[in-house]
């Protein structure tokens, strides 16, 4: 059977970083097909070239036999691919009718209200769902408006839909409405690249499977061919264990202890203690408020109420910045400066090198050197922009300044190896568990379960805004904490993922 | 044991050899064609009859010194995230008001210092506004500038005032070894911006919120403290302007100044200090207020009437922002 959509050979960098090294995809109409692999392994790269956002350097994609230039978004909407964003793209002040036909160009600059309307009924007919094209958008459940946002695709006669993390935000019920509108359209002979983290998935909606690794492609099968763990390994490129550096025994001493913390609207009455010395990992979607919780004790976020204890003592306004570090997950806009690593790792330190407001560049190189040396950055490429290196690169640099105060405090990260490559992140995770050798207290949240089971010594899984449960040691289960993550008020279910690697 | 990366700091560092960040700058290919622009504004400043005389040359060297000293402050607000202000020019006016008046009460040295005080003041209330509640800076400099003219307004009643003695300073005085005393001010007023921004902490910390005021505020810096050091030090330098300008005339008025706004933010750019904030230097500036200055005095020389000025210049600076806007995309 022929492909509908057929790409060969892309190829893409963003100055020293490969984010695509030719890369090749088979997508044949009436086809589900998985996309998996690690974050920064390039599969949103990927995706954002066939939508025509990104222009490869090398390769071609060829739909329907021939090779096209995608030359933007317009033009791959024209050739009928669509992307469903982890992020839907909706107005929620407008209806859903006028949300199907928001940014079409084939509408005409006066409505004719009646054609349009009645394209819009078919597409929700189609996919066998019962949504009131008046009403708002703001009222409807997240499942609805993903499906709205299909219905949106369909009616602009879409052929291939690209969805990235579908169910990421969706309730069981809406996942299984979700999937039986997936196999309708299938049936009626689109072709679907599915997106996905949870493996389980993969095995129930799916007919074939890609794995990229590292920006390369590494393999394609039926899915039924392939084992969980199987799958596990070639995402990951090595077995496992040999990712995650081995836990420290002991207790770890007392570190940071927090009670009731509360803010209106994101999370309410969370409570946990942080021991030094190791890894505590907030487990949650997004939408669960673990990130804003980190945010919080970070003193990003106000919060409504709570309290906190570093050592057994409150922790004020001014103890804060000097003890408590934060990494977020958005490098870029919260982390890094435009500047030379130099500056990027002394930045928080410089009245440390100065006397009466003056500074000592001496010192501060020296510092400098010293922060760079201890994360393994070269030292000759001090003067060069932070921003010209590569995400792990990047993640270092931060892990260095966060870890480069004169005792060691706390260390709180937002998906700390988000947009790091494969390569990297068992370095990264490497320098977590020596800082906790060196007396830190690290507490981090992660949407990713295979490196929460893989890192943290205790793990935290949140949903909704609350803490459902709490785990250490052996307790630590990936379909355990699936299942607290995902639907915990039903937990006489059976996991929708049974297999952990 | 596995050896541990993070763990052992003792280890003596030799720190690397080569280029390093007091140098702020880098030179890239805008900047090439910038030096090419003043080079051949040079040689056509230079074939201009009339140009290449002391007199001249030194009206021109007082001129640039009143907006350039307004320049100054505004680098350090370019600098910082800012954008620019429109208020400086009004800071200067109110400056000049209030050194006139308490030089007639307490002489000159008191008059400075009332003058600095005033511009400080005025302008690290705005820096207080935009660093604590991230007010757009723009919006709030506009708001300003009406605020301060409105209370000069009430103030002096758009009078001018006079300095009782006659002449603020004795001739000698005016040009110090042949030097005009604006020229010199401005020049001082260079250095210790230049210095702020290149030893003190304060000035790694611009530099730093520049480049990334939300970083800046993740890491803990108190970006608020900095903002309105910032504001304070723009409302000094731009109060130097204000009692250059008394100086000079011998009076106030609440005039002075207008206009000084946007012949300081054509220089900073041109000059080649990025809008977005965070690269630049002095003496970028100070290319960029000669160069305005420059290109102002040879169509003067050339005949053109002011509306040929005011085109060339809003041309000029239009064509230095398409140029930063291309190369950050």
């Amino acid at each position: 059977m022929n492909s509908l959509l057929s790409a060969r050979d892309l190829t893409i960098s963003f100055g020293p970083v490969h984010a695509l090294r030719g890369v090749g995809l088979d997508l044949r109409a009436g086809e589900i097909q998985a996309l998996c692999g690690e974050n920064g392994a390039g599969k949103s790269t990927l995706i954002k070239v066939l939508m025509g956002i990104y222009q490869p350097d090398k390769g071609v994609v060829e739909v329907d036999g021939v090779a096209q230039r995608i030359a933007s978004p317009q033009h791959a909407q024209e050739m009928g691919f669509a992307l469903v964003a982890q992020e839907l793209s909706l107005a929620p002040q407008l209806s859903v009718l006028d949300n199907i036909w928001l940014g079409d160009r084939s509408v005409p600059m006066f409505h004719r209200r009646k054609a349009l309307r009645e394209k819009a009924r078919r597409a929700l007919e189609t996919l066998q769902v019962q949504i009131d094209l008046d009403a708002k958008v703001n009222d409807l459940t997240m499942g609805q408006r993903q499906l709205v946002e299909i219905a949106r695709m369909i009616a602009r006669d879409a052929r291939v839909l690209i969805l990235d993390e579908p169910t990421a935000t969706l309730s069981d019920v809406e996942i299984e409405h979700l999937f039986q509108v997936l196999r309708k359209l299938r049936a009626q002979g689109h072709a679907i690249l599915y997106v996905t983290h949870r493996l389980g998935e993969v095995f129930e909606i799916c007919d074939t499977v890609t794995v990229m690794r590292n920006g390369a492609h590494i393999s394609t099968g039926p899915v039924s061919e392939v084992s969980r763990e199987q799958l596990v390994e070639t995402m990951l490129g090595r077995s496992f264990s040999d990712m995650y550096p081995e836990r420290l025994p002991g207790p770890g001493s007392t570190g940071l202890s927090v009670s009731g913390l509360c803010i209106d609207g994101s999370f309410e009455n969370v409570s946990f203690d942080a021991p030094r010395g190791k890894i505590l990992c907030l487990a949650g979607q997004i939408g669960s408020g673990a990130g804003h919780v980190i945010r919080a004790i970070g003193g990003l976020a106000p919060l409504t109420s709570g309290r906190m204890l570093l050592d057994g003592r409150p922790l004020t306004g001014s103890a804060r910045g000097s003890t408590i570090a934060f990494i977020s997950e958005d490098r870029a806009k919260e982390g890094l400066f435009d500047r030379s690593v130099l500056e990027n790792l002394v930045a928080g330190q410089w009245q440390d090198h100065a006397r009466l407001g003056m500074i000592s560049w001496t010192s501060a190189r020296r510092r400098a050197a010293e922060l760079a040396a201890s994360v393994g950055i070269d030292g000759r490429r001090l003067a060069t922009n932070a921003f010209n290196f590569s995400g792990g690169n990047q993640q270092k640099i931060l892990f260095a300044r966060a870890a480069g105060g004169k005792t060691p405090g706390v260390i709180l990260m937002n998906e700390p190896t988000r947009g790091v490559d494969i390569g990297a992140r068992s370095e990264i995770y490497r320098l977590m568990r020596d800082l906790c050798t060196r007396g830190y207290c690290l507490v981090m949240m992660s949407t990713d379960l295979e490196e929460v089971v893989g890192i943290a010594d205790i793990v935290v899984p949140m949903y909704r805004g609350a803490v459902v449960a709490h785990y250490e040691g052996e307790e630590i289960d990936i379909s355990r904490i699936l299942l607290d993550i995902t639907h915990p008020r039903t937990a006489g279910e059976v996991p929708r993922e049974t297999v952990g690697p | 044991m596995k050896p541990s990366v993070l763990s052992d700091m003792s280890v003596p560092v030799t720190p690397a050899p080569g280029r390093f960040t007091w140098m702020t700058d880098r030179i890239d290919f805008v900047d090439g064609l910038r030096i090419a622009v003043f080079a051949a504004l040079a040689i056509g400043a230079v074939l201009t009859p009339g140009f290449l005389s002391v007199p001249s040359l030194l009206s021109l060297l007082t001129t640039l010194s009143f907006v350039g000293c307004v320049a100054v402050g505004m680098t350090m607000i370019t600098l910082s995230g800012n954008i620019m202000s429109f208020s400086l020019g009004a800071t200067a006016a109110a400056a000049a008001v209030a050194f006139v008046h308490v030089l007639n009460a307490w002489g000159l040295a008191a008059g400075i210092a009332a003058a600095l005080v005033t511009g400080a003041l005025i302008s690290a209330a705005q820096g207080l506004i935009i660093g604590s509640l991230r007010a757009n800076p723009i919006i709030v400099s506009i708001a300003s500038l009406a605020l301060i003219y409105g209370v000069l307004n009430l103030l002096t009643g758009n009078a001018t005032l006079d300095v009782e003695t006659g002449s603020v300073l004795s001739p000698a005085w005016r040009r110090p070894f042949g030097i005009p005393i604006e020229a010199l001010a401005f020049l001082l007023c260079l250095f210790i911006g230049q210095c702020l921004l290149s030893f003190t902490v304060f000035g790694r910390r611009v530099f730093l919120i520049g480049s990334g005021m939300r970083s800046a505020d993740v890491l803990g810096l108190r970006v608020w403290r900095s903002v309105t050091a910032v504001y304070a030090w723009a409302g000094v330098f731009a109060a130097m302007a204000g009692i250059l300008l008394a100086t000079r005339y011998n009076q106030a008025n609440m005039e002075y100044g207008i206009g000084y706004d946007y012949d300081a933010i054509a220089a900073v750019l041109v000059g080649g200090v990025a809008i977005k904030g965070g690269i630049g230097s002095m003496w970028r500036t100070l290319a960029g207020v000669c160069l305005m200055a420059t290109v102002q005095v040879v169509l003067l020389l050339h005949g053109f009437r002011q509306e040929w000025q005011y085109l060339i210049a809003g041309l000029i600076v239009l064509l230095v922002v398409v140029l930063q806007a291309r190369r950050r995309s």
